[in-house]
């Protein structure tokens, strides 16, 4: 449902992401893995819209995303969070999930006040977003007051808000601990069961193992597996890329 | 004693002025991080507007009201296209400078096309003067007061209660991630330009109806009133605008009666040392700080 075609992005003589395609299925959770400057923050900002790929095109169920604004492709259906968290800090918790609820829709409505509203909300409801998010309790709450934790599962609820078809997750595990990622594991899962698709870019190798159903590899800014976590663990050129082809299966799976 | 009571009451509705003009740099400034140095030359733009429909066809208030915001929110638009919109969010020096030209542009272009010195703009002298007891209330100046505060209330709400008024505070925290979340960034920065060249009208429009004439030097005017009036406020808070306004314009009324002109501003400016000496975060407080630092971290 996602598709990058012969996707690049040359940055004056270096290939970030070079000839880049890639199919993501619909309901599944893909992995994107690689080396640091392999090119996977690039390709998920090619996605979203803030680079415009040098060539090669992003398709969303069928539409040509490649040309659309940002904000024009979130309103398509496509959401991410940041590796470095970037929540709305001076707004509350409930707040952050309104502007993301909101953002797409009508204009007019965008300077009546909240109560004003008829015909209810937009987009997911909120009360039972706060509530996935185990962040009721901090509705409102300043988002910059909020535990590290919080803010992840914050900027994960607020990208939900968006009502994505797609969900792009930039390394949701980074500063979080091994327990923390089991959980993790468990809402990324949850999500793909609201029936979001997920793409997981994602260095911890134990988590993308786990709950990706396909997993894309890169190196030096090319794709140089796809395929099952089976299949990848038994790829050679991705041991090579990650470890030096001596290395043994193991080392791959704890990298 | 009537003395200081009169001047505080003058001081109030002029400070109210400058209220307006320090919400317009404000929402400007604090809440999306950009100085916009033609803030006051947009305004005059729509002051000419105002005594040239004025001049020409002797017009009502309510059209000269209405030129006088027409021309200072077009002129703004101008300014965003050239000067903002098209330069990134984190270089906000390079947008700052810009806006500076174009300050020089405009108010250059005023000059050539109204070369006289001064222009009369109509005032609110039909309305009578208010008496209470030994004290006079100028009419405009109530008006002032009351328009200020409408604003500063109409301003609140919108920024607290509206969709579009939290995706306006979103710009200052991560543009980016205002993107990502559906937030059309350039068309909320430009609409918020819009807005706070549109307050600085009314600004100029209650100043030059105050004054009764006006002249192209209104617009270094303006916005040192607004600047100063910021400054001392800390920087990116409404309510803090509003006050800071008052404050400065109390100050001055009482300078003005017992210093006269020079010492007036003199303690206007020991004033703005002050401030910036003894309240660093302004008198909005400590909540607005770390906004205000990272505002001029960014600067």
């Amino acid at each position: 449902m996602l598709t990058l075609q012969s996707l690049s992005k040359h940055f004056g003589g270096v290939r970030a992401v070079d000839d880049i395609s890639l199919t993501i299925k619909e309901g599944e959770i893909f992995g994107l893995i690689g080396p640091n400057g392999s090119g996977k923050s690039t390709t998920i900002n090619l996605i979203t819209g803030l680079y415009a790929p040098t060539t090669g095109t992003v398709t969303l169920d069928g539409y040509d995303l490649t040309a659309m604004a940002q904000h024009e492709r979130t309103a398509m259906g496509v959401a991410r969070t940041f590796q470095n968290i970037r929540l709305f800090g001076n707004l509350t918790v409930a707040q952050n999930l309104w502007v993301a609820q909101n953002g797409h829709e009508q204009r007019r409505a965008h300077f009546l006040p909240r109560w004003f509203k008829a015909g209810g909300e937009h987009g997911p409801d909120i009360e039972e977003l706060l509530k996935f998010s185990r962040l009721h309790s901090k509705r409102d709450v300043q988002a910059s007051a909020l535990s590290f934790g919080e803010m992840r599962r914050l900027e994960m609820a607020r990208a939900l808000a968006s009502n994505p078809r797609v969900l792009l997750l930039d390394e949701p595990a980074a500063g979080a601990s091994q327990e923390d990622g089991q959980l993790l594991a468990e809402r990324i899962r949850d999500v793909r069961d609201r029936g979001v698709t997920v793409l997981l870019i994602e260095h911890m190798m134990e988590l993308v193992m786990g709950i990706s159903d396909s997993i894309g590899v890169l190196n030096f800014g090319r794709k140089i597996a796809e395929g099952s976590p089976a299949e990848i663990q038994a790829n050679q050129d991705v041991r090579a890329a990650y470890l030096g082809s001596k290395h043994k299966d193991e080392d791959l799976i704890h990298a | 004693m009537i003395d200081v009571v009169q001047n505080t009451l003058d001081g109030l509705a002029i400070g109210s002025a400058y209220g307006l003009l320090a919400l317009g740099f404000t929402l400007i400034f604090g809440v999306m991080r950009r100085l916009n140095m033609a803030f006051g030359s947009s305004i005059l733009v729509g002051i000419f507007a105002g005594a040239w429909l004025h001049g020409q066809w002797a017009a009502g208030m309510i059209p000269i009201f209405a030129a006088t915001l027409a021309g200072a929110v077009l002129a703004a638009a101008y300014v965003e296209r050239l000067s903002f919109a098209w330069i990134r969010g984190d270089a906000a020096l390079a947008s700052m400078a810009s806006s500076f030209a174009l300050w020089m542009q405009l108010e250059d272009g005023i000059a050539r096309a109204f070369p006289q010195r001064s222009y009369a703009f109509p005032s609110f002298d039909i309305l009578p003067l208010l008496e209470l007891g030994p004290l006079l209330l100028r009419p405009e100046f109530i008006a002032m007061f009351l328009t200020a505060a409408v604003l500063v209330v109409a301003l609140h709400l919108m920024l607290t209660r509206t969709v579009f008024g939290l995706q306006v505070r979103t710009l200052s925290e991560s543009r980016e991630a205002a993107r990502v979340s559906g937030v059309n960034v350039g068309r909320v920065a430009f609409l918020t330009f819009c807005i706070a060249a549109a307050i600085g009208g009314v600004a100029g429009f209650l100043i030059a109806a105050t004054d009764g004439q006006i002249s192209t030097k209104l617009g270094l005017w303006i916005t040192m009133k607004g600047l100063i009036a910021m400054v001392i406020s800390g920087l990116g808070s409404l309510r803090g605008a509003l006050i800071g306004g008052l404050v400065l314009g109390l100050v001055e009324a009482q300078a003005q009666w017992y210093l006269g002109a020079s010492g007036r501003e003199i303690t206007v400016f020991a004033l703005l040392f002050v401030a910036l000496i003894l309240l660093p975060q302004g008198l909005a407080g400590r909540a607005d700080a770390a906004a205000r630092n990272e505002a001029l971290r960014r600067l």
